[in-house]
């Protein structure tokens, strides 16, 4: 029996609640959006903590069951993350349902279906669960989880303090940079992410709360944490262009790679997820039982996030075959850990697993070709956006994530190559990327920026019908127009109002008009006295459709020139091209 | 249940949110305020409780290093590192053990750990003097050498004279060991400045001059020595070779005596000290002997210069005897390369070391003043030009050669 989809459920009260007390109450004091950017920076101070406090916990939790020195061939490689398993099952299935998997698209979620609800309640599991989960050692990283700490914060903040509904959708997404940006200590990346993979579109509106909140927790966990980056960078150099070649078979490669990572989560998870209720109990144990063996057998890098193990790839402490093999073990650990509905991220584990892979790569390919000027540090730097461009499918995160990681501009030039066929190579063999995959297995299809890349945008010029041969003028007697429109097929015509705008007269109209003995009358004194609204050709044809009702014709007016008339639109030929489409 | 019980709660905290903006956000900071308070308190906490075990694990680190188990020594110094990452000789020391764990690949990750130390304190001698043994692993001059000048110029917590004056021994170490003997031969100056009065330092010092041939300095560092320690028999045999290579035999012969007297098994100097009374007994230049003494000098020296003209013929397989080769000068047997390059000059010396032979006789005789330098620089001659074609001699020809390089240096 398939476990249902956890969806939070609100408290009615959430959602009927109208009279917003607070900003009835200080109406002239503080306008709402002000309060919310205000509140953008509460959201990334709160978020900092809890992420501060959630990086501990992930620490301790480590220290206390696995041991300063963690080696291989101790039993509590194994022991450990499959007991932790249990505990975590437990947790999952009877006291914090819906916070299995990453967090990313609960959050998304939360702003398309749930009003922006996330229930506080899962920004306590979410912390519990993934800090033991991570600090045992399963192949997951923190920050995904910190995404959905951060936005669950955000909405109880937001739910206390009853700001508008319109507001509360957008308080999870705020949230989401704020957690994000203090788990992965880079704000430039939080941002574009949550803009790229939660919001999903481009929205203005939105940017300035979560860059405030953002920046404002990223400025908390400096704090306390110190500014140290999570890798040592090293040296990275890019010298002559031809070694582009290299990159871009970094990028085939570690798209390739993606697309197996993909597949892998996307083929195990509804399989696993379909198997009866009780076996749910057990799963999380057995993918730590795995993960721990592949530990204890010699590869404990593939425990936990696997910073330290990149940090360390970085600076070419792994020969290629290794770094290989460390790629491949951890597309399996991190898959069998997130597929068993352990809570943890795949942000970590898939920069990881681009380190390795191209550390592996750059190395390969430096015994083809000595003449290579890339280090090995480069390649691992790169192969981090590869992976990150490739299996998440955020292009432009990718890039920044590199960039402001490494401090280092001089590599741009590497990345966008490398990511770039990276993300061709996965998105021609994986029509649907990760995250959109994951919550079509869960039932819910939400919008995405790959999605809004692809569509073909109607606008007014693909349904502008030609300049009519007849148009009117505003002095135009009466009579003198009926005779002008007498052997016209229109049925409606343009007038051309003085000294600007537009109007419409129609056939019967004038008609009527005349039989009135209106025949000696301007048509300005006789037309209402309003003004058509114009249209621009490059507008969305979406914007024809709240005047085509009302109006026979609508002017599409050239934007430098008002006067100009470039066509017209009628109520027929948008519905006509929508039809055609 | 739970979740009426969120839900009466939300409810519940709902009634005391105030209604004001400026109340909203007063308690929203008090808010911040208490949990920036309670997090830092729970920081502080637990980085004490990680300070503590990163300690425990540097220990464990060190005594790894110590014991020369790199790797496991690497591996506590990494943990110390997870427990307190801005420590920085948790760092420094990691870096030492990645550098001294003879494994080129680590090399890269030392120097990134140290690089970003030397960022953050780049007048740290220790961090300096890391990376130039890091830069002196890679063999680079350049680097090391910059990282040993800031080491000896940067901050250094106790016994900086001691800690400088040993950098710059290191790095003229590894200079030499480079063969930038020129730069070498500087740095060594540098520290002969400033010496304090230790005869072990002016004996190193010393010692370091000889290995750059400078043995003007290394006969003044080893005279400084037997200063301040005049039975040291090394500085007796040091000061005895500088004095050898320097052509100055008296004072050599007086330094290698004691040297052998000191030390009877200092082969080395045994070997000198026959080679300088060689020189001295043989040299007719010497002053306060006779003129029958410089006489039989010359005539010995002219003997035994004709003597190793025709062993350097023999062993080039050159017939120096005109009549058995029918006249015809610079016959070969068997023709050798090196031969037919070395023929004609020794045969021209043979034919003027044979013109000459007669006026021996008139070295007595009061009018012929030019005489013994022209025999004694047809002698060098000989010695100069068999040294070049048949390796350096021994013996009574090495004194001659020696004395004619010697000669040669007080004309120039």
């Amino acid at each position: 029996m398939t476990d249902p989809v956890p969806v939070p459920t609100a408290p009615a009260s959430v959602f009927l609640r109208t009279p917003r007390r607070l900003f009835t109450s200080l109406e002239g004091v503080f306008h709402e959006e002000v309060f919310f950017l205000i509140l953008s920076v509460f959201i990334g101070i709160f978020s900092g903590l809890a992420v501060v406090c959630f990086r501990l916990a992930i620490d301790w939790t480590h220290l206390a069951l696995l041991g300063p020195l963690p080696h291989s061939h101790n039993w509590r490689m194994f022991a450990v993350p499959s007991l932790a398993g249990l505990v975590v099952a437990v947790l999952v299935m009877r006291v914090f349902p819906g916070i299995r998997g990453s967090g990313v698209n609960q959050t998304k979620a939360a702003l398309y279906i749930f009003n922006g609800f996330i229930p506080f309640r899962t920004a306590v599991g979410k912390f519990i669960c993934a800090a033991l989960a991570i600090g045992s050692g399963q192949s997951l990283g923190p920050e995904d989880p910190s995404l959905q700490i951060g936005a669950s914060i955000a909405s109880a903040l937001g739910r206390q303090l009853e700001i508008s509904r319109e507001k509360l959708r957008l308080m999870a997404p705020v949230g989401a940079a704020a957690g994000l940006a203090a788990a992965f200590n880079a704000p430039i990346s939080a941002v574009l992410f949550v803009i790229e993979e939660v919001i999903g579109r481009w929205s203005a509106g939105i940017l300035g709360s979560v860059v405030l909140s953002a920046v404002s927790s990223v400025v908390i966990v400096r704090w306390f944490l110190g500014s140290e980056p999570l890798f040592r960078i090293p040296v990275t150099t890019f010298k002559r262009p031809t070694e582009l070649v290299a990159y871009a078979v970094l990028g085939i490669v570690g798209g390739l790679a993606s697309v197996a990572f993909a597949k892998s989560i996307g083929y195990l998870r509804p399989r696993l997820k379909a198997l009866p209720r009780w076996t749910q109990y057990f799963q999380p144990a057995l993918a730590g039982l795995l993960v721990g063996l592949i530990g204890f057998l010699g590869a404990p890098q593939v425990m936990g996030a696997g910073y330290d193990a990149m940090d360390q790839a970085m600076h070419g402490q792994f020969g290629w075959k290794l770094l290989a093999i460390l790629a491949l073990l951890k597309i399996l650990a991190t898959t069998l850990s997130f597929v068993s509905g352990t809570p943890g991220g795949m942000f970590a584990p898939t920069l990881f697993i681009g380190a390795m892979l191209g550390g592996a790569v750059g190395d390969v390919e430096r015994i083809f070709f000595p003449h290579l000027t890339g280090s090995t540090g480069t390649y691992v730097l790169i192969g981090m956006g590869v992976l990150f461009a490739g299996f998440l499918r955020v292009p432009m995160t990718s890039v920044f994530m590199v960039l402001e990681v490494s401090g280092n501009y001089e590599i741009v030039v590497p990345v966008i190559v490398a990511n770039t066929f990276a993300y061709l190579v996965s998105r021609s063999l994986q029509a649907i990327p990760i995250f959109d995959l994951l919550t079509r297995q869960d039932g819910l299809i939400l919008p995405s920026l790959e999605e809004a890349r692809e569509e073909t945008i109607l606008r007014v010029e693909d349904a502008m019908l030609a300049v009519p041969k007849t148009i009117l003028n505003a002095q135009d007697y009466v009579d003198a127009a009926a005779r002008r429109v007498q052997d016209s097929p229109e049925p409606a015509f343009l007038v051309r109002m003085h000294p600007s705008g537009w109007n419409t007269v129609s056939r019967d109209q004038l008609q009527r008009l005349f039989q009135e003995g209106k025949g000696e009358h301007t048509l300005v004194s006789v037309l209402p006295p309003q003004t058509l609204p114009s249209l621009y050709p490059d507008l969305p044809l979406d914007a024809a459709l709240r005047y085509v009702n009302d109006y026979p014709l609508v002017p599409v007016v050239n934007r430098a020139n008002s006067h100009q008339l470039e066509g017209v639109i009628s109520r027929d030929s948008v519905f006509q091209k929508y039809g055609q489409k | 249940m739970s979740r009426d019980f969120a839900t009466r709660l939300s409810q519940q905290l709902s009634q005391f949110v105030p209604h004001s903006a400026p109340l909203v956000l007063l308690v929203l900071t008090l808010a911040a305020a208490v949990a920036f308070a309670a997090v830092s308190h729970l920081v502080t906490r637990f980085n004490a409780n990680q300070q503590a075990r990163g300690r425990k694990l540097y220990a464990e680190g060190m005594a790894d290093a110590n014991a020369h188990r790199f790797d496991d020594a690497i591996a506590a110094f990494r943990a110390a590192l997870t427990c307190d990452p801005s420590d920085s000789q948790y760092q420094l020391s990691l870096a030492r053990a990645l550098r001294d764990s003879n494994d080129p690949r680590r090399l890269d990750e030392a120097e990134s750990y140290l690089v970003a130390l030397w960022q953050r304190t780049p007048q740290d001698a220790a961090v300096n003097l890391a990376l130039a043994r890091v830069a002196a692993h890679r063999g680079d001059i350049e680097d090391a050498t910059r990282y040993y000048h800031n080491a000896m110029y940067g901050v250094w917590n106790s016994d900086s004279d001691s800690n400088r004056r040993h950098v710059r021994i290191e790095l003229i170490q590894f200079l030499l060991k480079r063969n930038a003997s020129a730069r070498a031969e500087s740095e060594i100056i540098a520290l002969a400045a400033s010496l304090p009065p230790d005869p072990a330092l002016h004996l190193q010092t010393a010692q370091l001059f000889a290995q750059v041939q400078d043995y003007s300095n290394a006969l003044s560092q080893y005279q400084e020595v037997l200063r301040l320690d005049s039975t040291n028999p090394v500085a007796f045999a040091g000061a005895g070779e500088s004095a050898y290579r320097l052509s100055d035999y008296n004072a050599a012969e007086r330094y290698l005596r004691d040297a052998v007297t000191a030390n009877p098994e200092n082969a080395n100097s045994r070997q000198l000290l026959d080679s300088v009374g060689l020189v001295l007994d043989s040299n007719p230049y010497r002053s306060h002997i006779s003129d029958a003494e410089r006489n039989r000098r010359i005539v010995a020296a002219f003997a035994q210069a004709g003597n190793r003209l025709t062993e350097c013929a023999q062993q080039l397989g050159i017939d120096l005897n005109p009549s058995r080769s029918g006249g015809q000068s610079g016959s070969v047997n068997p023709p050798l390369d090196s031969a037919d390059s070395s023929a004609s000059p020794l045969l021209a010396l043979q034919l003027r070391w044979s013109a000459m032979k007669p006026s021996l006789m008139r070295l007595r005789t009061p009018r012929e003043t030019d005489l013994p330098d022209s025999i004694i620089d047809l002698v060098f001659q000989i010695e100069q030009r068999t040294a070049s074609s048949c390796g350096p001699p021994q013996g009574f020809d090495q004194a001659l050669l020696l004395i004619s390089q010697r000669r040669q240096a007080a004309g120039q």
